[in-house]
Order: C-alpha cells, then structure tokens, then sequence
C-alpha cells in the first residue's frame, strides 16, 4: 500500500519501519486568524502525533473547522506557525500542504460529479505509463480498495449518481490510496448511516496501525471518545483543554466546550398532550418509482412524527416526495382537504407544506442574500404591497419570525453565508415561522450543528408543532434525538414503512429502533447488514 | 475582507444595540468600480481637455443610450442566472420594423409594433431556456441566427428608409437639456432599479440566481420568472433598436452585431455577478459609463476601430478577472 510506502519515506532514518511511530509529526504554535473585526483563533497551539487520532471538538463557531482549514491551506493563518514531518508550512495553499502529506477530508465532498467512481478516487494521480492512463491497474486497485474496506461500489458508476455516503466513502479511499501521513477529518461522518460509519471507524482504526497522524472534527461525542488517543476542546478561539482520551468522558467534554453555561444535553420527552387533536395530515399509498413503496400515515395536529431508518431506506424519499421533489403518485390529505400528491415545490407548498432540506447550504439559502431576504423568501407578498418591498418591512418581518429562536436580529444583513450552521438553522426555522404551512418536513435538522443549537433547534420544532398547531416531521439518523423530540416514530427500511411507534404508550429506544431498521426477515440486505453489525 | 459597514453591524450586535444602526450604502468592493470610472474620467479630462465638457457628456450619453437601454435588461437577465446573446439580433430586427411599417404607417403603430415584436422574441427565449431547459448560450445563439435571419427576410436585405421626418424624433430629437434617447435611458434606468431593488418580482429574481433549488422549494415560479428576464431584454432590445434606426434615419438588418458582448460587458464591468444572484442596476450603469467614456476617448483620439475592438475586449477580461480576484480576496 501506497500509505506505508509514504511512511517509510518520511521514517527513512529508521529502518525498522514496522514498529509503530511515535512522537510529535505536526505542530501548530500560537495560531491567530483574524477574519475582519473577528477574531476566529487567539492563539491555539496544538501537536500532533504519529499514529495517533487527534479530537478537535467545540462549538461551531470555537475555531475547529478554521484551525483545520490552517493545516489543510485552505486558510492562511494571520500569525503563528506550522510545522509539519519537519517542514514549515507558510500557510495558504493547499498545494503546500498536500506536498507534505497532508489529506483533508471536508464535510462538503470534493468529487467530480461527471466522473466515475474510480476516477475519482485516483484523480490526480491515476496509475499511468508513458503517459497513458493505466485504466486496468487503476480498476484493479479500485477492486482492492472496494475489498478492503468492504464496501461494494461499482468502479464505473458516475460519481453524482452515488448516493452521498458512498461518495463520502470514495473520499476517504482517495485519501487512502494517496501517499497521506496525515488525515484531517471534518464532520467525516455526517452524512453516513450507522453502516458506513462503522466502517470508517475500522478504516481509521487501521491508518492508526499504519502510523498516520489524523485529525478528527466531529459533533458526535460518543464517535471522538470512540476513536480518538487525545483529545482537545476548543471554545471561542482557543484552546480550554487537551488531554489524553483516558482522562475524559462526555460530560466533561460538553462542560468544557459550553464552558459556563449550562450543561443543557437533551431535555426530557415531551409530555403527551392531554387531548387527542385532529388529524391533520393523511398521506395515502404514497409512492415513488423504485425508492419508495406505497406508504400511509397519519399525523396530527400539534404532533412530531419521527422518522428513522438507515441512508437509503426511504425516508429522503418520502420527504421529498411529500415536498414535490420526486415524481410521486398517491393521495395527501391536509386540513380534510385530499389531493394528488403534489409534483412540483410549487404544489406542495400550495398545500401547505414546507420543508427544510438536509444540504441547508445547497438547497435552503441563498448565501449570498443577507439573512432577513432569506427569512422573507418563504412569503414575500405577504411582506410588501402592490407587489413593492420597504426595507424597514423586510427587516421587522424577519425579526419577528426569528425572534423567538434566539437570533441575534443585529444580523439580519448579514449575508446568509457568514452565518453558523446553528444560526442558518434558525434562518430555515424563521422562515417557515413567518410562512405559516400546515405540515413542516425537516431532513436531519441537526446535522453539523453544535449540541448547543441542537437543543434550540429541536425544541424549536416542538414548540413550532404546539403552539403553531402544525404537523411536524423529522427525519434523522440520531435515534437519541428522534426519541426525544417525537410523538411517534415510524422506521423505513428499503424504501417500506416497516415499523410505527408511539413514544408516549410503548417500550421504545435506540436498540428497538436500530432493530427495526436493520432488520430481518424481509430482504436479505438489511440481514446482511445485521449480521455485520453483531 | 469585511466591508466597515459590517463591522459596525458586528460591534453592536456585540454591545446589544439595537438593529437600528444603517449600514453603509456600499460594500467596499462596490466603490472599487466607482474609483475605476473616476480614475477613467480623471486620465480621460488629462488627455482630452473637451472631456468633462457638457457638449461631450452629451455626446458620450446619447452615443451610449441605446446600449445602456439593453444591459438594464441584459442586467437582469444575468441576475436571474441567464445569458442573452440574441440582444443583438432583436435590435436589428426591430430597427428594420419600425422603419419599413413607418413608411407606410404612423409612427406610433410602427413603435407598437417593434416593441411586440422584441418582447415575443423574448418570450420565445424565455421559454426553451426556462421550460425546454436549454442553456442559454446555445439558446440564444441559436435563436440570434433566426431572428438575424428573419429580419433580412423581412426587409428583403435593403435599408428600410421611411420618409416622415417624425421618424427621426426617437433618436435626434432633443426635449429640455438632453436628447430623448438620454431621456429614455434615464427612466429604463429607474424603473429598472427600482423593480430589483424593492419589489417581490426583484427579490425573488435575485434568489432564483443565488440558489435556484431554494427559490423553487419556496415556492417560486421559478421558470416563469426567470423566462420573464428574457421578454424583457427582449422588449428593450427593441426599444434600443427603435432609438438606433430613428438615429440613423434608416432600418438596417445587419446593425447591431455588437450589441450583446456590449451589453455583457457593460454588465460585467460595473460588477453584475456571471454567475447570477448578485449585482444590481446602478452597477451596469457604472459599467456604461466606463466603457462609454474609454470609447468617447478613443474616438476623440482618433483610435484606429480595429485597435478599439482590442482595448475593449482586453478591459472586459480585465475587470471580469479583477471581480474574481476580489471575490478569492473576501474569502
């Protein structure tokens, strides 16, 4: 494997390059950035050593993504220095650090959605002679790299029509494949179901044996004390704590990182409401060609329904099904109100139904529009007269649709970009506050969001479902999450409706949950996938 | 970087201020094209001492009408995320249909006819862009060559010259201190900035071009917008058209060749986003009035045209790279 070559390269001076490297191979000293008035890192130095993961977790906003960007040249850092395998790094261009080693893994995909699935992984240094692109090694190595991780990809597919775990997996191989000591993974796991994730935790496991130095950003507690030798807290632009994992759990992690405010994890189940409401939403024998197969369900007013499953399963599908994203048949029910289901964005929000879409970034803002014209966007009429906009009435429309999620209104001409995950949230949740729709979808709401605006933003859409009187429903791969926030869960496995739980009567948790999604009886595939699991 | 506007935006939200603080009216990399267009008049007025004359502010303005007329359309085309390369085509098509229906109708059933004409263009643009989901430059440079096309049939390729002196009014005419074409400019100018500024057509316009699967899961018309864009640059294409003939006293097919890269340019220049959702009208305007005080001085010097057509070329990919530049810098 190329990996080891690169590591006796850098290790020359010992022969015995077998025996597991130690010692420090990158060192950050006294990083600053300033971006503007903002100071995004105060001085953070930290070291990293061979064969070893190393945490960086925090708020988003405390630093991590930029000190990374720093290591990776993506950003040029204002002061400080970088040393890395014994070569200083100026900073800035990612050319540099790719020439010393350095692989960094974004939670945005690199790939080239035209090309296929093993050009991709060996883009920029596919196998060749005289010249010529050797196309038979470069498969065959595919297939080996496919074996070893156990991951079953076709070498010809085109990249955009993978689904965004297998991409996710394609860029870990390239880095795999390419002469790496040194990895940096952003959010490597956020978009992979419980599967996958998995298996890129044994892949990590086994760069470790390897001696490859690796940076690990992750939200996922549990995953960084999983996986990681040493881990660092930051919080506002530096550096609180660094320790070895044997000296932390969760609860000192999330304290350090929250820093003096509350330790505010995951509040208690909602209480059940004490009368039955109407049903507002019926969704009948709802289908999509091939991904998902006729499914009906109930929900009600002021109710969350939760939706589980593993990537792939359906539940995207009836999502955007539901949102008039897919070429859909069946019957959708609101407000007593029955219609086909709807086939353009533009039906389903006549309906009343709005969603929140998973890729927040690529499909619910437009970054380049100050916040308050996103909040707005949802219902523009409703803002202006004769058709004719006042500043002033954009402005107040959005602060009164943001206000209760704790939006600082100071930024509402602040371009949607500039914003946090958390705080982008908040613009979505705004905007469907000032819209008013009778159903609210949200894929994976939480998604790359720090644990503090993951509770804001949960009890956010509780709040939304009760007092709002809406249908709410959630779909996401943090089954702790969903049981907290739903009335009831429905489980999706291989494009069916396999399994409804109400959270308020029945014995329900992550296990029942993770059964029913990964099992049984029906379809070999998810038999297949639980016996990987046990 | 951050503009200092932000900053101060920042401070307060830090402070707990309210929102009420304004912003300043421009970002940074706004006024870098204003500087431009004062570094411009400034060599400009060293070179040729007439330049900042009121004859010449004149001269440059009613040379230029026509082609500003077209890139507030071709400005809102791009914030939509479009391209028109079919401007051009428009103009001419139009220009010989005022004039040959002029010549044995009124004038103002000639000038009904002209804008109809250029706005039907546009919606058939509009439309294989919009709903046969065909890429603009090859839509556009295809239907250019059909309208092209069809104006020489329609004029049978010879200079359609109608007789009414009234014809000429459009383009030479003058009321109060500026020519009616200079007038003409001004309002397209207004109304144009004003629709993208402050109406619900503007601002979905501008959310269309930034993130085109937002706007539709809003609920946006998202094809019907967008399509307008093209019925509009279309419909002012032909208004272009229209000024040019009446200017020249004459219908000509084969005008307007330059109109479209003209148009783009003048887009570009004054800092209009090639990839849509950002720009805005006062900023094409900046863009005309470099590119029209740059040719004002070449012509005063006497600048071989040919050598023109290089300069020109040479300063569009100039401040198109300047704009990328910029925009690395903001990161």
């Amino acid at each position: 494997m190329s990996l080891t070559d690169a590591h006796r390269d850098f290790d020359k001076s010992k022969p015995a390059a077998e025996t597991r490297p130690q010692g420090i191979t990158i060192m950050a000293t006294d990083i600053t950035k300033q971006y503007g008035a903002v100071q995004a890192l105060k001085g953070v130095s930290v070291d990293f050593h061979a064969g070893e993961v190393h945490g960086l977790v925090g708020e988003n906003g405390a630093g991590k993504s930029t000190f990374l960007g720093i290591l990776a040249g993506r950003v040029a850092p204002t002061s400080g220095s970088v040393t890395a395998f014994g070569k200083t790094i100026l900073g800035g261009s990612p050319r540099e650090s790719r020439a010393v080693g350095i692989v960094a893994i974004y939670q945005e995909l690199t790939m080239i959605p035209a090309r296929t699935a093993c050009e991709n992984v060996f883009l920029g240094q596919c196998p060749s002679s005289l010249g010529l692109v050797d196309y038979r090694g470069m498969r065959k190595r595919f297939l080996e790299l496919c074996e070893k991780f156990d991951v079953r990809i076709a070498p010809d597919a085109r990249t955009d029509g993978l689904p965004i775990a297998d991409q996710q997996l394609l860029e870990i191989m390239r880095a795999y494949q390419s002469s790496a000591k040194a990895v940096l993974f952003d959010e490597p796991t956020a978009s992979l179901g419980e599967n996958e994730r998995r298996k890129l935790l044994e892949l990590i496991n086994q760069m470790k044996a390897q001696g490859t130095t690796m940076a690990f950003v992750s939200h996922h507690l549990d995953e960084v004390l999983e996986v990681c030798e040493r881990i660092t807290v930051f919080r506002d632009g530096a550096v609180v704590a660094s320790r070895p994992r044997s000296e932390w759990n969760k609860r000192q992690l999330v304290h350090e990182m929250l820093g003096n405010e509350l330790d505010s994890t995951l509040q208690q189940r909602p209480a059940k409401p004490s009368r039955t409401p109407r049903e507002l939403l019926k969704v009948r024998d709802l289908a999509v060609p091939g991904l998902l197969y006729p499914v009906s369900l109930t929900v009600r007013a002021g109710e969350v329904l939760g939706v589980a499953g593993l990537v792939g399963s359906g539940r995207t599908s009836l999502m955007r099904a539901l949102a008039g994203l897919e070429p859909a048949t069946g019957w959708v029910e609101i407000d007593g109100r029955e219609q086909g289901a709807p086939r353009t964005p533009r039906a389903s929000r006549a309906m009343g139904i709005a969603l929140i879409p998973e890729d927040r970034k690529g499909q619910g803002l437009v970054l380049g529009r100050p916040s308050a014209s996103n909040v707005i966007l949802g219902d523009m009429p409703a803002v202006a007269r004769l058709g004719i906009f006042q500043d002033r009435n954009i402005l107040a429309a959005a602060k009164a649709a943001v206000a209760e999620y704790g939006f600082d209104p100071a930024r509402l001409r602040t371009p949607a970009r500039d914003l946090s995950g958390g705080n982008q949230q908040k613009l979505m949740l705004g905007r469907w506050h000032h819209a008013r729709p009778r159903l609210l979808l949200a894929d994976e709401p939480t998604r790359g969001i720090d644990i503090g605006a993951k509770t804001e933003i949960l009890a956010a859409l509780r709040k939304s479902a009760l007092e709002d009187g809406l249908a709410v429903v959630i779909v996401s791969s943090e089954l702790e999450e969903l049981l907290v926030v739903s009335d009831r869960i429905i489980v999706m496995r291989d494009g069916h409706m396999v399994d409804e739980r109400d959270c308020h009567n029945d014995q329900i948790d992550v296990k029942t949950l993770l059964h029913s999604a990964f099992a049984v009886q029906t379809g070999e595939h998810g038999a297949e996938q639980m016996q990987k699991e046990s | 970087m951050k503009s200092p506007g932000s900053a101060n935006g920042l401070q307060s939200a830090i402070a707990g201020a309210p929102a009420a603080k304004r912003r300043m009216p421009f970002d940074v990399s706004d006024l870098g094209m204003i500087a431009a267009l004062i570094g411009v008049v400034i060599v400009a007025q060293i070179i040729y001492p007439a330049f900042l004359t009121w004859t010449n502010i004149r001269i440059i303005l009613s040379q230029n009408a026509p082609l500003g007329i077209v890139a507030v359309g071709m400005t809102f085309v791009m914030i939509g995320g479009g391209f028109d390369l079919s401007v051009g085509a428009i103009y001419a098509f139009a220009a010989t249909m005022f004039a040959k229906i002029a010549m044995q109708n009124g004038l103002v059933e000639a000038g009904a006819c002209a804008l109809v004409l250029g706005t039907v263009c546009g919606v058939i643009n509009g439309a294989v862009v919009a709903y046969m989901r065909i890429n603009p430059f090859i839509a556009t440079l295809g239907s250019a060559s059909i309208f092209s096309g069809l104006a020489f049939v329609y004029s049978n390729s010879t200079p359609q010259t109608p007789d009414n002196p009234n014809f000429m009014i459009l383009g030479q005419g003058v009321w109060g201190p500026l020519p009616i074409s200079v007038w003409l400019l001004i309002v397209t100018v207004l109304i144009g900035g004003f629709v993208l500024a402050k109406t619900v057509y503007g601002q979905s316009l501008y959310a269309i071009g930034g993130n085109e699967t937002a706007a539709r899961l809003s609920g946006l018309r998202v094809g019907l917008i967008r399509g307008s864009t093209f019925a509009l640059v279309g419909m002012l294409a032909a208004l272009a058209g229209m000024i040019e003939a009446s200017r020249l006293a004459v219908g000509q097919a084969d005008i307007g060749g330059t109109i479209p890269l003209d148009a783009i340019a003048v887009v570009i220049i004054g800092g209009t986003s090639l990839l849509g959702g950002e720009g805005a009208v006062w900023r094409s305007v900046v863009g005309l009035l470099i590119l029209g005080s740059i040719t004002n001085l070449f012509y005063s010097l006497a600048v071989d045209p040919n050598i023109q057509l290089v300069a020109k070329g040479a300063i569009v990919i100039g401040a198109v790279g300047l704009d990328v530049w910029s925009r690395a810098r903001r990161r």
